[in-house]
């Protein structure tokens, strides 16, 4: 209970913070970093308690929600959203690859507390890339001035990777609160 | 039952996420002006030939109909043509005695139907053209018989279903014809050779006539209607001490391929005749 009921906060907080804060940001004209995603990224992973059926459904209930909520205030409904499922879909994966054949005992949350450095780069980077592209691409939704358009995924991905690896060393690196 | 819900476990976070996806295009595609024109525009580019030339082909299946329909629409055009009416209008004569009606009633001289070749000899001195109508169809002798371009030549024996027609390359043709620019009016004789050139005579010497100029029939015969399309004059020579012009006419109807041709029928054919029949001994 404590556990979902931190995991609701973190949510509104990422996206209170992404709204009211992040959506304004414009750096260089065309870089938005997209916060919101920590939340995202330190939901429960599959080794971790809980029912495993409803755990995969419910992280793509929360990804869409709160893709959506974003979406409201940007005018692009439709867009994070899809974006979030997507990565959502891959996170599993990137998991999986990163811990390679170790099989992870007990408390398995993608936080600094739990894995070092490289693989909290990585994993953030990977899952920001996947997501920034979905979501920059269905945004502009054309080839043309295709180069423009890697920019903007790429400059938001290093914006996104920086930001998320702050917060996730700020307040997440305390092995007693992970 | 229980393998259901052992699939329904396994697999239903990918149902989840499909549907999930699918609302967020759905939004996408709702929300998003710029986005849906493009996907428009996507499967237009797609679509558009493979529709194109299915229509194309699915066109062919259609033109049988369409030849018809345009044939009737055709005969419907020809009737209503202002040579095919005795008379046009009378202003002086209706002005006087009503205002309302400034048109008269016009009476119709000539009807049309339409027919389709199915014999024809081009390379004999005394061709003939075979078409599928016949006394069954209202014909009769000495019709008119025109092609879409131009005159064709005149009905000259009629059986139940087929008709037969003697066409401009015959040794006998003879037809008034009138040369509009200089509104002299001459006959029109074939010599024989090539069925795609007759000859115009007495046009006198002195006369002018230019290569190029369109020879229409006069309609002083009761035969043609006026002002039909016989041909243009393609080659001019005046030989010494000839009275007439030496005039070679390019025919305007291609007798070596011919389908369609309109059968004229002189509504008042009969009575022309029967005035002109009082004549004849003197």
């Amino acid at each position: 209970m404590n556990n979902v009921l931190s995991n609701i906060i973190r949510c509104v907080v990422a996206l209170l913070l992404q709204i009211f804060i992040c959506n304004y940001i414009h750096l260089f004209g065309y870089l938005t970093p997209a916060l919101y995603l920590f939340a995202l990224f330190l939901l429960p992973t599959d080794s971790g308690s809980g029912p495993t059926v409803l755990r995969l459904p419910a992280q793509y209930l929360i990804g869409f929600t709160m893709g959506f909520i974003v979406d409201m205030f940007t005018h692009t409904l439709g867009v994070n959203a899809a974006a979030c499922i997507i990565m959502l879909i891959f996170r599993p994966y990137v998991i999986n690859w990163l811990n390679g054949r170790k099989t992870v005992e007990g408390n398995d949350r993608p936080v600094p507390a739990n894995k070092d450095f490289r693989w909290m780069f990585w994993f953030t980077l990977v899952l920001t890339l996947i997501h920034q592209t979905v979501m920059v691409m269905l945004e502009t939704f054309t080839f043309h001035h295709f180069g423009k358009t890697l920019l903007v995924i790429l400059g938001n991905t290093v914006l996104t990777v920086i930001v998320i690896l702050c917060i996730d060393y700020l307040f997440y690196s305390d092995t007693k609160r992970a | 039952m229980n393998n259901l819900i052992e699939f329904i476990k396994n697999y239903f976070h990918h149902f989840l996420a499909a549907v999930l996806l699918v609302i967020c295009f759905v939004l996408i595609g709702n929300s998003m002006s710029y986005n849906r024109y493009k996907i428009a525009r996507i499967c237009q580019s797609i679509t558009m030939p493979i529709e194109k030339s299915w229509g194309k082909l699915i066109h062919h299946f259609s033109l049988n109909k369409e030849n018809e329909q345009l044939l009737q629409q055709n005969l419907e055009l020809l009737r209503e043509q202002e040579n095919m009416y005795l008379v046009k209008e009378d202003t002086t004569l209706t002005q006087m005695s009503e205002t309302d009606s400034i048109h008269t009633e016009r009476i119709r001289m000539y009807d049309y139907t339409y027919a389709h070749v199915t014999y024809s000899t081009t390379d004999k001195p005394f061709n003939y053209i075979v078409i599928d109508k016949g006394s069954k169809d209202g014909l009769e002798r000495d019709m008119a018989v025109l092609s879409p371009v131009g005159i064709v030549g005149v009905v000259s024996d009629v059986s139940k279903n087929f008709s037969s027609i003697i066409p401009i390359p015959h040794l006998d043709t003879r037809i008034s014809a009138l040369v509009p620019t200089i509104n002299q009016v001459g006959t029109v004789v074939w010599d024989g050779k090539d069925p795609g050139i007759a000859y115009l005579n007495d046009v006198p010497q002195h006369l002018e006539i230019n290569i190029g100029d369109s020879i229409l029939t006069s309609g002083f015969s009761t035969i043609y209607p006026k002002g039909i399309l016989i041909g243009t004059v393609k080659e001019v020579s005046s030989e010494q001490n000839a009275t007439f012009l030496t005039i070679k006419v390019k025919l305007a109807t291609d007798f070596k391929n011919l389908d369609l041709v309109y059968v004229v029928k002189n509504l008042y054919r009969s009575e022309i005749d029967s005035l002109k029949a009082n004549f004849k001994d003197e």
